[in-house]
């Protein structure tokens, strides 16, 4: 069992328990404490990919910006176990059979899915590198690469309009 | 490629003249001075002018179908603007007309995105330019609870679908052998439909279906129509949502119209429940804004039957139904936004007050339940008998026919209201010009009905030259 093989699994295993954790910790500040251990583990798996942008990207964005607004508004909103509110039996068997619907179609249709030749390459590729996602993004995706700025720009002046004071 | 690099210009422009003026009638002729660059330089597109020879790497395709639509689409704002534009200044004190028009520009350039994407990715980049500004507007009213439940919602169900359209894009790019985006090569035969794609398809559809509101995804429709400004529901719920419809279509017809036979039982079914549902609760409304919000709804269901019967027919009709719908709803919400009641009640005795409004106003109530002579029974027509084309799915053709008698109800309660009860309905002061462009729409819904051949004939060429 080579170093990339121990790594593979200690990451897995991290993001799995992780991944648990973050859905039995009763306490919303602990699951969002694990939720960035998941992102960290992911981000591993990542680099063992070779994908480093996608890796730095994902602590940068996900386990940096996206948390912090998580705890921003578990702190705005002041949760705790007085405030959690009862919910019904029958909405939670509801929402229960709804996901477990849900999960059977998407592991079927995972099941039949053809994933052989296609596993991952360890340790060697290049796709995922800085410059060659670079040369994609402006070469063959320079168009949705610029008019997403159009996006940015609306989201810009749509926090403008609800923002500004009265 | 000139109307989003026009639109999204003259979004900026629009952002920035707030600077230079705040006077509303202002911004507003900049704003018709935008649109009218636009159309022109969407018709010079048409005919074979670009101003702007971008390689754009086959994400995006210029057709005359998605061009055509276009056209409907900033014809429609263009309508918009001169009827409901000055209504903008109106909704709250000191609001930012300048930005509210930028972001409808920004809009434009999403709704032209739609219109002509080839990869899937832009559909997605056009589907979320559009969706963000529409959050904003729907919550411009910042001071009024319902505007801001409303905002809320749309927010928090806008992102759950465009989630779940993102997940459905990830598995049809798994299921591509090649791993592509592009909406040609993405369309198999029949034969090889593994589940991965089939699970991306419906993810797609439920997605797609969220964004026009079709049922059973409909049920943020009724509350952000409510909530949100009259002005900006009267945008939402024509231009915005005929502009998704084209994309959803043009989705459908290119990548899966191999696969009809497999996802076309699906679709015959939330249509048939989404006529039902709009109809049905359309009657028991008691709000005109809300009776409204579901005649969207149902109206919706009938642009349904062009997405499940792929064809020329089909086509032709949903450019047709777009524009019918559009004008007969954006001069429904003109007239509703000066009424200072939104309840049937409010609507009492409106003709001896005021004629023309009450005249207008029939018209296009009477064009959306598709009454001969008005343009709405072309587009109706149209939508039936693509479906019959088909050959198959003759129930939902019954069916939708059953509920276009429905939606005769609760559309004459209306006309009902202005013409044969007492009452002193009140509207707010009304400026010549306002009736005049009333009237002018009006005049065009009838001629659409009564010489449709003149639109039809020159889209007809067009359509299958494609």
């Amino acid at each position: 069992m080579g170093i990339t093989q121990i790594l593979f699994w200690v990451l897995s295993i991290l993001a799995l328990l992780s991944a648990i954790l973050v859905v039995i910790s009763k306490n919303p500040v602990h699951s969002v404490l694990w939720l960035i251990a998941v992102f960290i583990a992911i981000s591993g798996h990542y680099i063992l990919l070779n994908a480093q942008f996608l890796a730095i990207v994902n602590l940068i964005v996900y386990a940096g910006a996206i948390m912090v607004l998580f705890l921003f508004v578990f702190m705005l909103m002041n949760l705790n176990s007085d405030t959690e509110p009862q919910k019904n039996k029958w909405l939670k068997i509801a929402g229960v059979v709804a996901g477990g619907s849900l999960l059977l179609v998407l592991v079927a249709a995972l099941k039949q899915a053809d994933m052989k030749g296609q596993l991952a390459e360890m340790n060697k590729g290049d796709i995922g590198l800085i410059k060659n996602l670079g040369m994609v993004l402006f070469q063959d995706y320079v168009v949705p690469f610029e008019i997403s700025s159009v996006l940015f720009l609306s989201a810009m002046v749509g926090v403008v309009v609800i923002g500004k004071k009265d | 490629m000139n109307a989003i690099i026009i639109s999204a210009l003259w979004g900026i422009i629009m952002m920035f003249s707030g600077i230079v003026t705040s006077k509303g009638s202002a911004l507003r002729n900049a704003a018709v001075l935008g649109l009218l660059l636009l159309l022109t330089g969407n018709y010079l597109d048409l005919i074979g002018y670009h101003f702007f020879p971008v390689d754009v790497h086959k994400m995006l395709f210029f057709d005359s179908f998605g061009l055509l639509a276009n056209t409907i689409i900033f014809g429609a704002t263009l309508i918009y603007v001169l009827l409901s534009g000055r209504e903008i200044e109106n909704i709250a004190a000191r609001m930012p007309v300048a930005e509210c028009f930028a972001l409808i520009f920004f809009v434009l350039c999403g709704v032209s995105l739609v219109t002509t994407f080839n990869t899937l990715l832009m559909l997605f980049i056009g589907i979320e330019i559009i969706s963000i500004p529409l959050y904003i507007l729907t919550g411009s009213d910042k001071r009024n609870l319902k505007s801001n439940e409303a905002a809320l919602k749309y927010f928090l169900m806008g992102s759950f679908s465009t989630g779940l359209m993102l997940l459905g894009i990830a598995l049809l790019y798994g299921a591509s052998a090649t791993g592509t985006f592009s909406i040609d090569d993405l369309g198999v035969g029949k034969a090889n439909l593994s589940a991965l794609y089939i699970s991306g398809l419906l993810l797609l559809l439920v997605a797609m279906g969220f964004k026009v509101s079709a049922a059973p995804f409909h049920f943020w429709t009724p509350d952000v129509y409510d909530g949100a400004p009259t002005v900006f529901t009267s945008f939402m719920a024509t231009i915005v949502k005929a502009g998704i419809f084209i994309g959803f279509i043009r989705l459908f017809d290119e990548t899966f119209s191999d696969s009809q036979a497999r996802w076309q039982l699906f679709v015959a079914i939330i249509t048939a429940v989404t006529l039902f549902i709009g109809n049905i609760t359309a009657v028991f409304q008691q709000s005109v804004k809300r009776m409204l919000a579901y005649s969207s709804i149902a109206q919706a269901g009938f642009m349904l039957l062009a997405l499940l019967s792929i064809n020329g027919l089909a086509k032709e009709g949903i450019l047709l139904y777009a524009a019918a719908y559009s004008l007969a709803t954006i001069g429904i919400f003109a007239v509703l936004i000066k009424m200072k009641d939104y309840t049937f009640e409010g609507f009492n005795g409106l003709a001896k007050h005021h004629p023309v409004l009450a005249a207008t106003c029939t018209i296009f109530l009477l064009s959306l339940a598709g009454i001969p002579l008005t343009a709405g029974f072309f587009a109706k027509y149209y939508m039936l008998a693509a479906v019959i084309e088909t050959g198959h799915f003759l129930w939902l053709v019954i069916f939708a026919v059953l509920c276009a008698a429905v939606s005769v109800y609760y559309y004459f309660r209306v006309i009902q209201a202005m013409y044969f009860k007492d009452g002193d309905a009140q509207a707010l002061e009304l400026r010549p010009g306002f009736k005049g462009l009333l009237v002018v729409v009006a005049a065009l819904i009838l001629l659409l009905g009564v010489f449709p051949q003149v639109v039809l004939d020159r889209l007809h060429g067009l359509v299958y030259t494609w």
